[in-house]
């Protein structure tokens, strides 16, 4: 397992619970390739804690979590925020869900 | 069934009209999610590891097929196509939108359902054995109790901020507990007193989570017409008493274990010597009012014929043999027998049913059953009343519908919590492990070999998967970010109770499934009959032999080793 080399912030949209990763520019994706590296955890804390305040409407219980970035990857160091990242592991009825998002 | 009157109706409906605004008010951002939280998880709605979740309460597990069609309908249109069954027969939708939660929660009401009692620490909804109302060695039909028990506990007011979560369970068949009442906060089992008169054995403080306990008597014998004031009083005692201070402390188990059980007993009995006003005492009329909403469906008049059952179980049609085997079961009417769907199919999460499966499922219910379908607490569905001689026509059906399989009660009809897959309090995965046991252990003759034998699994310690109570349990455990899981040996939830143990050190996520394989087939070799189930098994001989197949050791420090 390489070790933790940044800290992304992370939390779920309010609207439908999706995992949420926040970006460098302060806007939200549903991809943790586009999330904003950071150097360490006080900035993570830092931008969290803001998010907590200014981003409330759009984002549910923002944290800051170690990856191990490199090139264009970001790779979460965790079973919890490895399936945070790519859904559920296991067979889902209708995964092309149908609903319009 | 029961049908609301206008007071269920309308405290319904209006619920849904307040959760409606304040879902307004939360996607307009005037509410944060700090204060929505509280609201939403009145509502069953929880936040999920990719989603929102909403459980939907069904009380007692009974559902008409116009309920089921209704989620059928739900899970097609706001949800993945699917719903899935808890352990303590609700249902839950793991893909919901919050905008369209005050919907499905308007089309619930239109059937007569709601989310609320299934989250919060309230009274959560009301549990019953599955086969309730047609079980032959029931002394008579719990289900009125349940619901008299779910009018009194919707909105209680005095009981709406209890310390914790809190469960109640209700069986009236002594001689096989299929509700699991010694694992609940509290278990009423019916029971006849030595004049015949009917009441209730209560059982106080039982519970599954981080501190399993086994439910102690508190009273052995009280008249039914008592249920409520004496419900009322433990929970007054458990109210004032109970801890607050500390999550994992709070709830009642661990009030009567730290009071001990005499104690509790004489707090809870002063107060109903107190408190009981005959404005509490359940009439006889109003007892009859319920009641009759579960009168029995018009069966006909069959001649019983115990061999037809026998005939099917060993007739050339081995698939249907199985199935008559293992999923279907006696019914207290003469020609009639109870099914149970599993929903335990490999490559399929265990529980997870299909809105085409749903719809179906209500037609059957329709055309076999009268209307009526049942949650098991297994994540099972039953149907209650099958004429037997139009089993094999139903199975073909069901087989048709991938809902076939012959694994009720057996290895592959494991119990298994959402795990780290959904849930967000979860260390492990608990569905892939679920999966891998069906997938391998999926041969008829083995199943059949190795017997009744249940796995349960949980992705953490809060053990909605009731592996302490499992005979083989698996609990998900976190090692620095990864999936480990312990397993437990001897867990049974029913009569006679016992929670498992420990077997020894934590394995692997690739190990475990492997562990598994290696204990049965030392049970395979070390039983003294084919006749002597797996757990009288590891409780006749104890934990040794299954240390040293999967450990290579029976040596405790070895077993237990590095963890
Ligand atoms: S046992 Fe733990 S992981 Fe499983 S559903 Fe319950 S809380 Fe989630």
């Amino acid at each position: 397992m390489p070790a933790a080399n940044h800290w992304i912030v992370t939390g779920n949209f309010t609207d439908d619970g999706a995992v949420a990763w926040r970006r460098a520019d302060g806007t939200w994706s549903r991809a943790i390739a586009e999330a904003g590296l950071l150097a360490d955890e006080a900035s993570a804390k830092a931008i969290a804690a803001r998010a907590v305040a200014a981003e409330q409407r759009e984002i549910c219980d923002p944290y800051g979590i170690e990856v191990f970035a490199e090139g264009t990857t970001i790779d979460p160091l965790t079973a919890r925020q490895r399936i945070r990242a790519n859904g559920p592991t296991t067979p889902i009825r209708r995964p092309d869900s149908g609903i319009s998002r | 069934m029961y049908q609301y009157d206008d007071y269920d109706r309308r405290i319904i409906i209006e619920r849904a009209q307040q959760f409606r605004g304040q879902v307004a008010r939360r996607l307009s951002g005037e509410i944060t999610e700090e204060e929505f939280k509280p609201l939403r998880l009145q509502n069953g709605l929880y936040m999920q590891l990719h989603a929102y979740m909403l459980r939907v309460a069904i009380p007692y597990g009974l559902l008409s097929s116009k309920q089921v069609r209704k989620l059928a309908h739900i899970a097609r249109t706001y949800d993945k196509g699917y719903a899935h069954l808890t352990t303590r027969q609700n249902i839950q939708y793991n893909w919901p939108r919050l905008a369209n939660v005050p919907v499905i929660l308007d089309e619930l009401a239109s059937v007569e359902m709601h989310a609320v009692q299934t989250s919060g620490n309230c009274v959560r909804n009301i549990t019953s054995d599955h086969f309730a109302g047609i079980a032959r060695d029931e002394i008579e039909d719990p289900r009125p109790y349940c619901e008299i028990l779910r009018q009194w506990s919707t909105f209680h007011p005095e009981f709406a901020h209890l310390p914790r979560k809190f469960k109640i369970a209700v069986t009236a068949a002594p001689g096989e507990d299929r509700a699991a009442v010694r694992f609940h906060d509290i278990g009423l089992r019916m029971v006849e007193n030595a004049q015949g008169e009917r009441g209730f054995e209560v059982l106080v403080g039982g519970g599954l989570g981080r501190t399993p306990v086994i439910a102690e008597v508190v009273r052995d014998f009280l008249p039914k017409r008592h249920m409520l004031s004496y419900i009322e009083s433990i929970l007054r005692v458990y109210n004032l008493a109970g801890r607050r201070d500390n999550k994992h402390k709070a709830r009642i188990k661990i009030l009567v274990t730290a009071l001990g059980v005499e104690e509790f007993r004489r707090r809870v009995e002063e107060d109903w010597e107190k408190s009981r006003t005959p404005a509490l005492e359940l009439p006889d009329a109003e007892v009859a009012r319920v009641s009759a909403f579960f009168a029995p469906p018009p069966y006909e008049n069959i001649a019983a014929d115990p061999d037809r059952l026998i005939s099917l179980g060993l007739g050339r049609d081995r698939d249907l043999g199985n199935w008559v085997k293992n999923n279907v079961f006696p019914h207290k009417v003469p020609g009639y027998s109870a099914v149970v769907i599993s929903v335990k199919k490999p490559g399929i999460p265990p529980g997870d049913v299909s809105d085409t499966q749903l719809d179906a499922i209500a037609d059957i219910a329709d055309r076999f059953s009268f209307g009526h379908t049942v949650v098991t607490h297994t994540q099972n569905l039953v149907l209650p009343d099958v004429k037997t001689s139009e089993l094999p026509r139903l199975h073909a059906e069901l087989r048709a519908l991938d809902l076939g399989e012959a694994n009720v009660g057996k290895l592959t009809d494991v119990i298994t919590c959402p795990g780290l897959d959904y849930c967000d309090l979860a260390n492990a995965r608990s569905i892939p492990l679920s999966l891998e046991i069906a997938e391998r252990f999926d041969r008829i003759d083995y199943l059949n070999d190795v017997g009744d034998v249940s796995i349960k699994i949980s992705g953490c310690i809060n053990a909605c998967g009731h592996h302490h109570v499992g005979n083989i349990g698996i609990l998900g455990i976190d090692k620095r970010g990864e999936e480990f899981y312990q397993l437990m040996l001897g867990g049974s939830p029913g009569n006679d109770a016992s929670i498992g143990k420990i077997l020894g050190r934590a394995l692997a996520q690739n190990e475990i499934v492997d562990a598994v394989e290696k204990v049965l087939g030392r049970y395979l070799e070390i039983r003294d009959s084919i006749d002597e189930r797996f757990l009288d098994t590891v409780r006749r001989v104890g934990f040794d032999p299954f240390k040293e197949a999967v450990y290579g050791s029976a040596d405790p420090l070895e077993a237990a080793g590095g963890d």
